[in-house]
């Protein structure tokens, strides 16, 4: 596909028919979670966009949120939006290796100075930059420089976004969030371990569409996909409220599919769009596979304490501690008791020579 | 540290610690300032039938005053017993229980526990508002009185709201109710919130040390 | 040996989305009939429990209509039994659900030809019946060219 294509003249000159194209933005415009409505908006926007530059850089990640996108080998929509930008650098799917890859990447910031869109998944370490490095340069070197001349970020799963795994207690590489770094441009917060595909695909679809960033949340992630909890959208909510929980992962109540909340659902301080959209093109999520939701698109997921323990229960219980308490208070006790009498002796004896 | 990390972590963890610490402290410095021992005979030697028997007297309604103290006496206990099984039943309160002491217990459904808190913090407001309009209430009401009364409600309230997910989202709901909890901890060793730990007791040691002297209590 | 089907697992719940959304579809109906604009529900935007998107096929039914649509995979779009209510289904080539929407119409936007593609049908017919014209013509539409494989020295096709 040329570059100064449009993407209607791309799908055209791919055999894509009229009502081929207005399928795909029928299925682009419910993936960006758009109503019906916006569809012919959308097709109009879509007929006209340009393919946007995409440099992806890859750092201390598992590569689950590349292979996230990726699962799909037969074409798909939502491959069409990926094959519609120009992906002109990224490390798992390039074929380029070594300095010519490098100088691809350089190559494409300059001819696009301004107007390439950065996506970056897995967090950069400072406490070393040695721990992680691409052709020599540091994580944090490479980001500053590649961000410096985009037009903006996607932080692509919880590692980008918040820091994710690596930056979990104690944190030994120094692992950071992108925005923790890059002040200056506008960051779009995917997070998810990994995110939902579609929710990748929507925000650069949005990108395709409209040319702007979609409206974000206060943590910057896409207020369409971010916006509600999984527990207000979960279909076992009705177990939550009659107080129907499943104590273990066998018994009768999780048989029946009843709440996880008792065996450490993180559902209702989870922001994430798995209950509606699901995973594996809909086909379910952790809850309705039975395993409570590990909140794992929220920053710190990992620290706070495990994910089978309940919301409600505290974090702390240090049996010691209250022993410690305990004998500390009963000490003062007595000894608040033993300085009492002592004083009321004290007066008695003083009343006693006094009166006689 | 979010502010739910907060109050399930270090929060919780003061909290639970002044607890311990006053409770024990006024327990033992009570027990320990005895009065004089008596020295004379004793009258009768079933002191503690004697107390038991007190506890009881003192609990039940059958009352000279009962005409007129009834309304605040028969509320006293809806609200007092509404509380205890909303606090004691819920299946999150269980979960919360359970990660402190080490066990748990079976729980009521959720409708019957809405119910019950529903019911008592009716009951406490409504006794609130008697309590500072009131004339004589109003006079022997202290910054004491308030304070306590003001821990139980606010957790109440926040409780409801946090189980009805309304106001706020759930986190911070969550984190303001276990804050409002922790709350309710620090205090109750210092105010008359302590009468939970006291009442029986002192209602015993008066029908032990009065049968003793052979005085119906 | 037993297999994972064995496994008994009963979902008995439901989310209640059930029923509003047919009250929806009558309201939709409604004004379809009185001439105003159809609408087009989502499926994907509301949360189902297992099972409840047969239970709505089911209630919906089957109607008389059933077209089949090959646009970037197969596409669906069915009367169910109720006229004017259209079950519209997006696949992808290789089967997966892309799309699902209900829509309330006189006759669905994508079973339409289209005016782009009917343009494009005129340049093509026009471009064949010169060939058989034996006259030698480029393409009228140079977009076209990437697509088909036109040999401007065709030999006589008759």
């Amino acid at each position: 596909m040329h570059k100064d294509q449009t993407l209607g003249e791309y799908l055209h000159a791919h055999g894509v028919s009229r009502r081929g194209f207005l399928k795909f933005c029928s299925a682009t415009a419910s993936l960006m979670a758009l109503p019906p409505s916006a569809i012919a908006q959308v097709a109009e926007a879509l007929a006209a966009a340009r393919r946007p530059s995409v440099i992806w850089l890859s750092f201390q990640e598992c590569t689950g949120c590349t292979e996230s996108l990726t699962r799909s080998h037969a074409p798909t929509v939502e491959s069409l939006i990926f094959d519609a930008i120009s992906l002109d650098y990224h490390h798992t799917l390039q074929a380029a290796a070594g300095e010519g890859a490098e100088a691809a990447r350089m190559a494409a910031m300059e001819e696009n100075e301004g107007s390439y869109l950065l996506v970056v998944d897995g967090s950069i370490p400072l406490a070393n930059p040695g721990y992680s490095t691409i052709a020599g340069i540091s994580n944090l070197d490479m980001l500053k420089e590649t961000a410096a001349n985009a037009a903006a970020v996607i932080a692509v799963g919880t590692c980008a976004a918040f820091g994710g795994l690596p930056h979990a207690n104690p944190n030994p590489t120094g692992a950071v969030s992108v925005s923790d770094i890059i002040t200056d441009k506008p960051i779009i917060n995917v997070s998810g371990c990994p995110p939902i595909p579609v929710v990748i695909t929507g925000v650069l679809a949005h990108f395709l569409t409209f040319g702007t960033i979609p409206e974000l949340d206060e943590l910057g992630r896409p207020a369409a996909f971010f916006g509600q909890n999984i527990h207000d959208r979960c279909y076992r909510r009705p177990f939550y409220e009659r107080g129907k929980f499943a104590h273990t992962f066998d018994d009768e109540g999780a048989r029946k599919g009843w709440c996880l909340y008792e065996l450490g659902c993180k559902g209702p301080t989870t922001y994430n769009a798995c209950a509606t959209l699901k995973w594996n093109e809909g086909t379910s999520y952790p809850i309705g596979s039975g395993h409570g939701c590990l909140g794992c698109s929220e920053p710190d997921f990992w620290d706070h304490g495990s994910f089978y323990t309940p919301i409600a229960a505290g974090l702390w219980g240090s049996r010691e501690a209250l022993i410690g308490a305990a004998a500390a208070g009963a000490a003062i006790g007595v000894g608040s008791a033993l300085a009492a009498r002592a004083r009321k002796k004290k007066t008695q004896a003083n009343e006693e020579a006094t009166s006689s | 540290m979010t502010l739910l990390d907060f109050a399930r972590g270090p929060a919780l963890q003061w909290s639970l610690i002044i607890l311990v610490f006053g409770v024990m402290w006024r327990i033992i410095g009570a027990l320990l300032i005895m009065a004089k021992k008596d020295l004379s005979k004793p009258r009768r030697k079933t002191m503690l039938r004697d107390g038991l028997k007190t506890i009881a007297t003192r609990s039940l309604p059958e009352h000279q005053f009962e005409k007129r103290i009834r309304f605040q006496h028969l509320s006293g206990y809806a609200w007092h017993i509404a509380l205890f099984i909303s606090v004691l039943f819920f299946a999150p309160h269980i979960m919360f229980f359970e990660s402190v002491l080490g066990f748990g217990w079976p729980h009521l459904p959720n409708p019957v526990i809405l119910g019950t808190a529903a019911v008592s913090l009716a009951i406490l407001l409504a006794l609130l508002i008697r309590r500072a309009s009131h004339p004589v209430q109003r006079l022997i009401s202290n910054v004491d009185d308030y304070i306590s009364i003001l821990v139980v409600i606010v957790p109440l309230i926040t409780g409801i709201l946090a189980f009805a997910h309304v106001g706020a989202r759930y986190e911070t709901l969550l984190a303001i109710h276990l804050l409002s909890v922790e709350a309710l901890f620090v205090w109750f060793p210092f105010g008359k919130l302590m009468h939970t730990a006291l009442t029986f007791p002192s209602r015993f040691d008066a029908g032990a040390s009065f049968g003793r002297k052979g005085v119906k209590a | 040996m037993s297999s994972l089907k064995d496994i008994p697992v009963g979902i008995e719940t439901t989310t209640g989305n059930v029923e509003p959304l047919l009250h929806e579809i009558r309201h939709a109906l409604r004004r379809v009939a009185d001439g105003k604009e159809g609408t087009v529900i989502d499926l994907r935007s509301l949360p189902l429990a297992p099972g409840e998107e047969e239970r709505i096929e089911a209630v919906l039914g089957e109607g008389e209509v059933r077209a089949e649509i090959n646009a970037l995979g197969p596409t669906v779009i069915s009367e169910t039994s109720y006229a004017g209510v259209w079950l519209v289904t997006h696949r992808n080539d290789d089967g997966t659900l892309v799309a699902q929407f209900i829509e309330v119409t006189r006759c669905p936007e994508l079973l339409k030809s289209q005016e782009a593609d009917i343009e494009r049908g005129i340049c093509r017919l026009e471009n064949e019946l010169a060939v058989r014209n034996k006259v030698v013509e480029f393409p009228l539409d140079s977009k076209d060219a990437e697509k088909r494989n036109y040999d401007a020295q065709r030999p006589n096709t008759g």
